[in-house]
């Protein structure tokens, strides 16, 4: 929205249901926009937990926080942690020591715009949930994406967050959609063969928004997060591959969305096209 | 005119078997001037009614006994009755009578009443009765949705039909006054005619219903039964019973295989 940086894009990292992948995926994402050369930063809503330093590996790092920043007690430059592996990545971790009532709505638009003067992509890494601190990070977003697994009850509170997505947001409330695509994540396709899994089309089918892509359940996953690595920046799998392809759509590369599986290496699943 | 009324609290949530409350209602005074009403009179009534055939059907009625002080009988009051309710005309009450007549009236099933102040019936209500209700001089108001009903999401549409274009989601409730139309899947609820209206319908594409409900009657999906999933369906009102029917030419066959 400023001048220079008239593109710069606020994408919120959501799902509603806690356990699906969201941290790992907003690191994954931010560490993956980085890699192609994009100015990132990530941000931490999830007040009181605090994960997002841990999978990127900066717990130890952390001086000052997003909160700090809000209540005028720190500078945003002081609290943006650079990574160390990609340069153009920055972190901005949240506050173990509070709550989400420490977020303002007013604090969060100043330190999202000062964002969009140096960052080509701002990834808010919403915490759990319809509340609060899930409001405030989609609250200022241009986009969303929905991380959701194959199973009912992530698959209905990801629709309810549509439905916020499209009425609790400052886009929505301009009259503008906003758009959100799916993320689905931990997806195997032994299970969705064996019918204890939801299939893509049954997914898409209710949640009615384009696929972003399909990440299948990996132990790289796993390891990356323990390591505190992304998983894009640890070694190549299926998992990585997936993240990386689906970070190119988001950057506007018109791909295939492969299903790959970690367990059959090489096994192609079923190919989509993008749907509009 | 007025009158009170109690009226029995219906709702199961009411911790009182009843409530009193005053209402004022408006009704039709018939003044019969003369003697008993002959021949001539029930035909000229006939023809009046005639000319505004739905104003007078069921409208309460009372006599105006001003300028008919022969009729003062029991059986005068009876015939009279018969006449009336044949042509499908409420009387319940007397008034402007004398003590005699009221004894009669009183003992044909009539009611003495006294009144406020007379006025005639002002000209432009004459085609509705019910015009006073304020809510019947709003016109309707039809909601359009041209995007999904997500899950949590309630649409409700107070005054008119709800029209969705697109799926509403498990979780999701839509709420109108009048028909509810979903070109989409309905995965969600659907309650049509929230206000009492009997002849509501619920329209949809492809049914897959939790809850599907017209004037306060409703079916689960566990009532709805597997048969009409995914057809394009019809929900009306018959009797006490919701309807669900196949319509738009989908068979049940056709609409599968559409999955």
């Amino acid at each position: 929205m400023k001048e220079e940086r008239g593109n710069s894009k606020v994408i919120v990292i959501t799902s509603g249901k806690g356990g699906v992948g969201k941290t790992t995926s907003a690191g994954a994402i931010s560490a993956a926009l980085a890699k192609r050369g994009h100015k990132t930063v990530v941000i931490d809503f999830d007040v009181g937990l605090r994960n997002l330093d841990m999978i990127m590996g900066c717990e130890r790092r952390v001086v000052f926080d997003f909160i700090n920043v809000i209540q005028g007690d720190a500078k945003l430059k002081q609290a943006l942690i650079r990574d160390k592996r990609l340069d153009n990545l920055s972190i901005l971790p949240t506050s173990q020591t509070r709550d989400k009532d420490a977020l303002t709505q007013e604090g969060v638009k100043k330190v999202l715009d000062e964002l969009r003067e140096d960052f080509d992509y701002i990834i808010c890494d919403s915490p759990a949930g319809i509340e609060r601190g899930a409001h405030l990070a989609m609250y200022y977003a241009d986009e969303a994406v929905i991380v959701t697994n194959p199973e009912v009850s992530s698959v209905r509170d990801s629709d309810r967050v549509l439905g916020l997505l499209n009425s609790k947001t400052a886009k929505a409330e301009n009259g503008e959609g906003i758009k959100a695509q799916v993320l689905l994540t931990r997806y195997d396709a032994t299970r969705v063969e064996n019918g204890e899994m939801m299939t893509v089309e049954d997914v898409l089918d209710i949640l009615a928004v384009p696929l972003l892509g399909i990440v299948p359940e990996s132990q790289a996953v796993l390891r990356a997060s323990n390591l505190g690595v992304p998983v894009v920046l640890d070694e190549p799998s299926a998992a990585s591959r997936a993240y990386e392809s689906a970070v190119a759509r988001l950057d506007g590369e018109e791909l295939e969305i492969k299903i790959e599986s970690e367990r059959k290496p090489g096994f192609i699943g079923r190919l989509f096209g993008r749907a509009t | 005119m007025f009158q009170t009324d109690a009226r029995q609290g219906g709702a199961v949530t009411d911790v009182r078997p009843f409530q009193i409350r005053g209402r004022f209602l408006t009704a039709v005074s018939l003044q019969p001037a003369g003697g008993l009403p002959d021949a001539a009179f029930w035909d000229a009534l006939d023809e009046k009614l005639r000319q505004t055939p739905h104003f007078f059907e069921n409208a309460p009625l009372v006599l105006d006994m001003g300028k008919a002080p022969e009729i003062a009988s029991n059986a005068d009051f009876r015939a009279i009755l018969r006449e009336l309710r044949q042509r499908r005309l409420s009387a319940f009450g007397v008034f402007n009578a004398t003590d005699e007549q009221v004894a009669a009236a009183e003992a044909a099933g009539l009611i003495r009443i006294s009144l406020g102040r007379d006025a005639p019936l002002p000209s432009r209500d004459r085609r509705s009765p019910a015009g006073r209700d304020p809510k019947r001089l709003l016109p309707p108001d039809n909601l359009v949705i041209e995007r999904p009903v997500r899950s949590g999401q309630t649409v409700m549409a107070d005054r008119g039909d709800l029209i969705v274009i697109g799926p509403v989601s498990s979780g999701a409730e839509l709420i109108a006054a009048g028909n509810i139309h979903v070109y989409g899947r309905l995965r969600g609820r659907a309650m049509a005619g929230v206000h009492g209206d009997q002849n509501a319908r619920i329209f949809c594409h492809d049914l897959d219903a939790e809850l599907l409900a017209i004037a306060g009657l409703y079916r689960t999906s566990d009532n709805i039964g597997d048969a009409l999933r995914h057809c394009s369906v019809m929900v009306r009102l018959e009797g006490e019973s919701l309807h669900v029917e196949p319509v738009g030419g989908t068979d049940a066959d056709t609409a599968r295989s559409k999955r």
